[in-house]
This record gives structure tokens, C-alpha cells and sequence, in this order.
């Protein structure tokens, strides 16, 4: 549904020259829930605003469904409003002199042929009613609050069927509690109406809730796509696995193969010899580090087998409640590594402890 | 300081009291046999020469409005939302071009559209052929044009930052909507910019209202008068005594109509400031890319500035070199000499140079020091009903000028002659130019204490410094750039000032523009364009100075 290809952007500001996309390629099917994470200057908003149409790229393509709508080498330009898009943006940009019938019937007499009336109301209002608005349509819109402001620029960008539904930060400035509830409301909406969305964020929860593809951008390239699932369980490199959550990193010494498809192989570190699976961009040859997630460290009970790969032994520093689960600070050989049990298992601070770090689980990466 | 500010404040007070005081008392004040009366209010309204100049004033404002914001809106558009590139010449042309007094243009379209000898109007009439010149500028329209001119920089600079303060996500949210530019600008741009171009536009008509240097320029001599021009011909006329309680009457009228438009400006700029979505992001505001249309923008800038100071300064220059106004030819050429400038009243210009200097100096110094006090008693002390103070600082922006150059000749006059003789000297003017300026004082001495945290000067309490070293060792460094920026502004004004010198100079307290004025009103056209020539050339170091140090605090530069 959103082709670009090879995407570049230079913002000029005086004589400085500041790339913001080096070359974004992407693909997002009929559909689908896509999302853009990385950290502010990654070139994920300037991507977006891109695909809207806000910004004109330098060098690439983009097709949003089977029209061209920017291509550097044809010249072919579709402005903005003629992209058939809804975009929420981070502020909402909620007009505040209109009502908020009328700041989602605004699409709607920009339609061609223009809706009668009668039309224009009922399809207002059963948007609004679709975002539990339908009770505010008379509202001035400046007298709702951050949460309902939120869901009117949904309303506003979903009201006239758009292809493509843009979503720029667009929880960004909820509290907490608002954006845990629209987090999975959104991404509701988004399925029930099948409509494709791309989102921009910087909050690694949002990304790995809502979406059905993860694009992990930096220094305005995307260095990994994937599920949510394939994004934090197989991180590409060093880089995804330490912006999309925490992660234990054991420096490499030597490397060595265990196995002929090169999927395991044996490191050896400070902690001795860990055995691995081997990332993607794996290379035997440049220097490497071992990533584990505190919640994938095991705990050994007392009287458990230790007999298997990667069992270690520590001496507990810190215990940290966080509520439903304990972080537990451990060292091994002078390590400092972290992992997360449940509360009703957590140590006592000062005590030897057995861990144990599945294969499966432990991923030797490029540093 | 808290003294400071209530001897000024019961002095303004005392301006507005007295005019309204005797705008209800009957014959001459000072007299015993004083009684109150409506009589000078039924005496105003049923002159129907009032009527006649209320609507001349309206006509001219309300013109002058139209043609300012006719060059000033576009001109701030093309500077905040275009890739125009001259920004910041523009913006230090459109503050230079505040300063130019408005005596000084309105002289050169008298030259320029003058019925016999506007230099336009013989060329029109030769060209065409016609009997009878064109235009005339010695009308209500003739003078709205002429100051709305002079206002255009002030539309410029209101309107600029009401495109400024827009969020520009609420545009592309409308691109995004499927609106395209006229549609995007007829129903989210200009609605949204329209409080603040209604607040500016209240503002600005406001100054018209008032205005006196255009209207008395060019109006004077064929007897069209606007009310300030009018109250002038009251309080000083040629042929009979002065009738104070009509121009009090008056002044209380005009003191009405603009409270009426100061509330109505604060309801609009009330209602701008919420639609001025300030979010933490810092935005790339949407540039609009001119392309082919960046020449006609360039002509439009051009025209602006050919019209509202190259023309008319050239006029000005022309006339003054010549013996009688003409236009050019050979014989022009050949007569063209300093003449003028040799045969000025050397003495008179002197006093009034010497006392317009010492006025320079001492306006701005006192006008901060008294707006300094304001601010901190309002924003600073805990002093019940120190709001008031905020409240009287802002009187002499809404009261225009000239009703408090009445009061202060009323009051010298009438109450302070004998205890304190200060009439007819520059002690008057030093103290009426210091009230006229306070609201600007206060606006610049508010905003920059607003934005020292008062924790600054806790800290430096509890550091051990007694007040005064608060004061002088951490407010006064932190208050020197706004302080020296204003004090520039205000001393360039200062040099400007018409309105106010008019109405209280005799002899001795004469100051330069008033000299002009004589000159003027006496029939020496040619000494009088003479003598605006040197006042501009004196202008142009204070100009300077003023444009360095407004680009090096980056007020100027965008």
C-alpha cells in the first residue's frame, strides 16, 4: 500500500546541511499496522512527513496505493491534499476556532463530489460516535480535554475513508494511564476499519504493542524491520537490542564455531565460555559481544541440575522492587549483569545465586 | 521606589482630572465664581463642526488603517511564511521606517500632490492635458494615504508576529484534510490569524485617530481638521481666547471613544492568545517556496518603501534646495542653492536643538527609572491594589497623547503656575514626555522582569545582599540590554515628538520639530523642508547606533 524507495531528505538551516533520510526503503502491505521506532533525529518523522506529502524529498520514490505520488527521477509530485491520507499529528492540531463537528467534517467538504449535508452529519457523526465522542459534536473544540482532543484528530483523519492513516507521536502527550488505554484502542480501530498505518514513535512499548512490523530507524536509515516479536527476540545488532529493551552485554574474547550452520557458536568472555546463537549479521571474523534480556537469565533452585550449558554462579548486589516483578543485580567474575523473577522468588541481597543463560536465548552480535 | 510610583501615578491621574474636571465647569478656572455646568458638552455637540471633524477622523483613521494593513499584512506574510529572502533588511527598514517622522513625509506628498504645485499633478495635467489637477492630497483621503503610509511598519511588526505564533501543524493538518492552499488559508489560516489582525487593526487605528503631524501638515492649510487638529485650533487660536472647557469637553469625549477601543483591543488580543497553541516541539514553520512569484514580491517591498520614504524624502530634499517649489527643469537646475539652509533662524534652531538634545538624554532616562518602579512594585512588592499601578501605567496608551498635552497645559496653567512655575519650560515637556512614553516603559521593564525568576533574587537575599545590592548587583546587570534597547527607542521618538511639544512650547522650551512646525505654518516651505533635512541627517547616527545594537540583542534579525 506505502512503497518508498531509497528516500533522501537534506534540511538545509543557513549554510548547516543536516541529512535526515539517507536512503529509507519500506514496504507496507494492505492492512497493515506498521511502525517507525527509533530516537528523536532518526529521520522516522521526517519519513513520515515525507509520505504525507509535507516534505519534498531530494532522491527516491514513493507509491501510496498503486499511485506514484513523489519520484525524484519522473518529477512526479502529488501534493498533499490530493494524497487521499489522514494524519494525526503531535500536537493534534485541533483548529480552535471551529467546533468539533466541524473540525471533522473539514475533510468532508474537501471531498469530490462534495457529500450532501445530510450526508456530511451522518458520516460525522458516526465517526465521532466510533471514537466515544459522539455526545461533544457541538463542542468548541478547545474545551476538550487531552484525551478527547486525541481522539478527535483520529475522528478528523479517519472520517473520509483515507488509504493511508498516518500517526505522528500521537501519544505522546497523554499521561501514562490515557496512553496504556489507547495504545490497544487505536490499534483496534485501525483493524476493524483495515486500514493501513504507519506510526512514528520513540516509545518502544508502543511500537511492540501496536504494530504488526517494527522498523528500527537510525541515522536515517531502518536497520531492522520485523515483528515485534522478531525485533526483540532477534535483535539484528547491538544497536535494536539496546534501543528496544533492556539487555545484559558480556564482552567477547575469542569466538569459535559449535555447530556447521554457524547458528551456534561458543564465545569465550570473562564468565568463560558462553554458547550463543548467532545473530543475523553475525560475523565469526569482527569483534562480538553476547546479549541476554534480564528476563531470559534463569534462576536455579538450590537442589536443580546444573550440569547443562551456561550455568554460572553470582553473588546477588541489589534487590529492586518494581511491583510485579524484582530486579536482581548480580555479579559474575566481576560482571555486572540484571535479571527480573518473579517477586515471590527474589533473593536476598548479598547471597551466592546459580543462573543459568538458555541457548536459545543468548545471542552473540557484531559490537 | 513605591513614592516614585505614587507621585507619578496621582500625576497622571491629575492630567485626566482636570480635563474632566473642567469639561463641567463654567467660565474661567481660577475664578471664584466657579459653577458646574453641562453647558460646554451641549456647547461641542451642538457645533456641527464637532460632527464634521468626528467624521473627518473616522474617514481618516479608518483610511489610514486600510492602506497600512494593505502593505503591512502581505509584507509580514511574505517575511514569516515564504523563502522571501530579505528578511532581515526588511525588519530593520520596517523599524527604521517607524522612526522617519511623519511631518517629514507628509511635507514631501505636499510637494508631491499638492492641487498648484504638486509636482505629480503638473506632470498629469501636461501629459493629459487636463485643466484641472488630478489628485489632490489636501483631503481626508490625501491624509489617510500619507499616514497610512507612516503605519504600514506597524502592521508589518503586529501581524508578523501573529503569523509567527500560529502553530503551523493546524495548516498541514488541512493539507492533510484535503484543503488546498486558497482553501486551507480562507478556512484555517486567516481565521485563525484574525484576532490578532483585528487587535492590530484596533491599534492601529487607534494612532490614526490620533495622529496629529499629517493632519495638521497637510490639513492645516486648507482648514481640514481632525479632532487633534481641532483641539489644537481650540486651545490656541489665532483671532480670540482660548475656550478651555470645550477643549476640555472634547478631550472628555475623545478620552470616551478611546477607552471604548482599548477595551475592545484587549477583548481581540484576549481571544489571539488562545488561538496561539504554544507546544514544547520547536517547529519548522511551513515556507511557502515563491519561485517565480518571488520578483513581484520584490517589486511590492520596493513600491512600499518608494512610496513611503524615497518619494517623499526626495521631495523634501528638492524643495529644500530651491528658492520656490518647482519642478525640475533646466532653469530648477540652475537656481538650486543652500540658500535656504544659510537663511534658516540659526538661533532659534539652536535653542531648539539644544533643548531638543537635553530632552533626548533626560526622556528616556526618566522614563525607565518611573517604569522600572512600576514594574517592580506590580510584579515584585506585596502591595495591596498594586495591580491599579499596572492599570495607570497603560492610561497614556490609551488616552491619546495629545488629551494629556491638554491636561498638562491646564494643569500648569491653572493649578501649578504660581507654586511651581514651570510653564514654558522644558521641565513641562520633560514631564508630559515621560508620562506619554510610560506605557512603552512598563511594556519593556514588565516583560523583561517577568522573565528574571524572583528566586534569582531570593538567592541573593539569602547570599546576604541587602536590597540595594539585589538590586544593583543582580536585577540591574540582568535588566541592561532591555533597558539600553529602549532607552534608544525611546530617545529616538524623543527627537520625533510633535504632538506634545506643540501644545506646551513657547519660547524658550522650543524644540525642533516645533521650530519646523513654525516655519511651516508661517509659509517658509523651502526653510522648513531645509530644516526636516538636517533633523533627518542628525537621525541617521542615532539610527545606527540603535540598528547595531538591536542586531547584536537579535531583535531585529528574525
Amino acid at each position: 500500500m506505502i512503497k518508498v524507495d531509497n528516500l533522501w531528505l537534506t534540511y538545509h538551516s543557513g549554510k548547516e546541511r543536516v541529512p535526515a533520510a539517507r536512503g529509507v526503503t519500506l514496504d507496507v502491505k494492505q492492512g497493515q499496522f506498521v511502525t517507525l521506532l527509533g530516537p528523536s533525529g532518526c529521520g522516522k518523522t521526517t519519513t513520515l512527513r515525507c509520505i504525507a506529502g509535507l516534505e519534498q524529498p531530494d532522491e527516491g520514490a514513493i507509491t501510496i496505493g498503486d499511485e506514484l505520488v513523489f519520484s525524484a527521477a519522473s518529477g512526479a509530485w502529488v501534493p498533499p491534499f490530493r494524497r487521499n491520507i489522514g494524519m494525526v499529528f503531535q500536537s493534534y492540531a485541533i483548529w480552535p476556532h471551529m467546533s468539533v463537528f466541524d473540525n471533522v467534517a473539514f475533510p468532508l467538504l474537501h471531498l469530490k463530489p462534495r457529500p450532501k449535508k445530510a450526508q456530511i452529519q451522518e458520516r460525522v457523526l458516526r465517526v465521532l460516535d466510533l471514537v466515544q465522542l459522539g455526545n461533544y459534536a457541538n463542542r468548541p473544540a478547545p474545551h476538550l480535554s487531552g484525551g478527547q482532543q486525541q481522539r478527535l484528530a483520529l475522528a478528523r483523519a479517519l472520517v473520509a475513508e483515507p488509504r493511508v492513516l498516518l500517526l505522528d507521536e500521537p501519544l505522546s502527550n497523554l499521561d501514562a494511564k490515557l496512553r496504556d488505554e489507547m495504545r490497544i484502542e487505536i490499534r483496534d480501530l485501525a483493524k476493524r476499519l483495515n486500514v493501513t498505518t504507519l506510526l512514528v514513535t520513540h516509545e518502544q512499548i508502543e511500537a511492540l504493542t501496536m504494530s504488526d512490523v517494527v522498523a528500527v530507524m537510525k541515522d536515517g536509515l531502518i536497520v531492522q524491520a520485523g515483528t515485534p516479536t522478531e525485533i526483540y527476540s532477534r535483535p539484528k545488532d547491538l544497536y535494536v537490542a539496546q534501543f528496544v529493551g533492556r539487555t545484559n552485554l558480556i564482552q567477547a574474547r575469542r569466538t569459535s564455531l559449535e555447530s556447521a550452520d554457524k547458528i551456534r557458536v561458543s564465545v569465550e568472555t570473562d564468565l568463560g565460555a558462553v554458547i550463543c546463537t548467532a545473530s543475523a549479521s553475525y560475523d565469526i571474523r569482527l569483534p562480538t559481544t553476547v546479549a541476554i534480556r534480564p528476563e531470559d537469565i534463569e534462576m536455579l533452585d538450590s537442589g536443580e541440575d546444573g550440569s547443562s550449558d551456561n550455568v554460572f554462579e553470582g553473588r546477588v548486589e541489589k534487590v529492586v522492587f518494581l511491583g510485579e516483578s524484582v530486579d536482581c543485580f548480580f555479579q559474575v567474575q566481576n560482571i555486572p549483569l540484571v535479571l527480573k523473577v518473579h517477586p515471590a522468588r527474589a533473593p536476598a541481597s548479598g547471597v551466592n545465586i546459580r543462573v543459568r543463560f538458555p541457548v536459545a536465548r543468548c545471542l552473540a552480535m557484531p559490537v | 521606589m513605591f513614592a516614585t510610583v505614587v507621585v507619578v501615578s496621582v500625576v497622571i491621574l491629575a492630567h485626566l482630572g482636570i480635563v474632566f474636571w473642567l469639561s463641567v465647569t463654567d467660565g474661567s478656572p481660577g475664578i471664584s465664581s466657579l459653577t458646574y455646568t453641562w453647558n460646554n458638552f451641549l456647547e461641542v455637540f451642538g457645533d456641527r463642526r464637532t460632527f464634521s471633524v468626528l467624521l473627518n477622523t473616522f474617514g481618516f483613521a479608518a483610511l489610514s488603517l486600510v492602506v497600512a494593513i494593505a502593505f503591512g499584512i502581505p509584507a509580514a506574510w511574505l517575511v514569516e511564511r515564504t523563502d522571501f529572502p530579505g528578511k532581515t533588511i526588511l525588519f530593520t527598514l520596517m523599524t527604521i521606517g517607524l522612526l522617519i517622522p511623519g511631518f517629514a513625509a507628509a511635507m514631501g506628498w505636499l510637494f508631491l500632490l499638492h492641487p498648484r504645485i504638486g509636482l505629480a499633478n503638473i506632470w498629469l495635467m501636461k501629459w493629459f492635458g487636463l485643466h484641472e489637477a488630478p489628485l489632490n492630497i489636501m483631503t481626508i483621503a490625501g491624509m489617510g494615504w500619507v499616514q497610512g503610509l507612516n503605519l504600514a511598519p506597524l502592521a508589518f511588526i503586529m501581524t508578523a508576529a501573529v503569523f509567527r505564533s500560529m502553530d503551523p501543524s493546524l495548516e498541514e493538518a488541512a493539507h492533510t484534510s484535503r484543503a488546498d492552499f486558497w482553501s486551507t488559508m480562507r478556512r484555517v489560516t486567516l481565521p485563525l490569524a484574525w484576532p490578532g489582525i483585528l487587535a492590530a487593526s484596533i491599534y492601529i487605528f487607534t494612532i490614526g485617530f490620533a495622529a496629529f503631524d499629517v493632519p495638521a501638515i497637510i490639513g492645516w492649510g486648507s482648514r481640514i481638521f481632525t479632532f487633534s487638529t481641532y483641539l489644537y485650533l481650540l486651545a490656541s487660536p489665532q483671532d480670540s481666547l482660548p475656550r478651555y472647557g470645550l477643549v476640555a469637553a472634547l478631550s472628555t469625549v475623545i478620552v470616551a471613544l478611546a477607552a471604548l477601543l482599548s477595551w475592545w483591543y484587549g477583548a481581540m488580543q484576549q481571544r489571539a492568545r488562545q488561538y496561539a497553541v504554544v507546544t514544547g516541539k520547536a517547529y519548522r514553520p511551513r515556507i511557502l517556496k515563491l519561485k517565480k512569484a518571488l520578483i513581484p514580491a520584490w517589486g511590492f517591498i520596493g513600491l512600499y518603501f518608494v512610496l513611503s520614504k524615497l518619494l517623499p524624502i526626495s521631495l523634501l530634499a528638492w524643495s529644500s534646495l530651491l528658492p520656490f517649489f518647482q519642478i525640475p527643469s533646466a532653469r530648477a537646475f540652475s537656481v538650486m542653492s543652500i540658500a535656504h539652509y544659510v537663511a534658516l533662524p540659526w538661533d532659534l534652531v539652536l535653542t531648539g536643538a539644544t533643548n531638543t538634545a537635553v530632552l533626548m538624554f533626560l526622556t528616556p532616562t526618566a522614563t525607565l527609572i518611573v517604569s522600572l518602579a512600576f514594574s517592580w512594585v506590580v510584579l515584585r512588592s506585596r502591595v495591596p491594589g498594586r495591580q491599579a499601578f499596572d492599570l495607570i501605567a497603560f492610561l497614556p496608551h490609551a488616552v491619546p497623547n495629545i488629551v494629556f498635552g491638554v491636561g498638562a497645559l491646564l494643569i500648569t496653567l491653572f493649578v501649578l503656575q504660581k507654586a511651581i512655575p514651570i510653564y514654558g519650560t522644558i521641565w513641562l515637556l520633560l514631564a508630559v514626555f515621560t508620562i506619554a512614553r510610560l506605557s512603552y516603559g512598563t511594556r519593556m521593564t514588565n516583560s523583561a522582569l517577568i522573565q528574571i525568576h524572583s528566586e534569582l533574587e531570593e538567592s541573593a537575599q539569602i547570599s546576604g545582599a541587602s536590597n540595594w545590592e539585589v538590586f544593583g548587583r543582580v536585577l540591574l546587570p540582568l535588566l541592561t540590554p532591555t533597558l539600553l534597547y529602549a532607552w534608544l527607542w525611546i530617545a529616538l521618538l524623543t527627537l520625533r515628538e510633535l504632538t506634545l511639544a506643540v501644545f506646551l512650547s513657547t519660547g524658550n522650551n522650543i524644540t525642533l520639530p516645533v521650530v519646523i512646525w513654525g516655519l511651516w505654518l508661517g509659509g517658509g516651505l523651502g526653510q522648513a523642508s531645509a530644516l526636516a533635512m538636517v533633523m533627518l541627517a542628525f537621525m541617521i547616527p542615532a539610527i545606527v547606533v540603535y540598528w547595531i545594537f538591536a542586531r547584536r540583542m537579535g531583535l531585529i534579525a528574525t
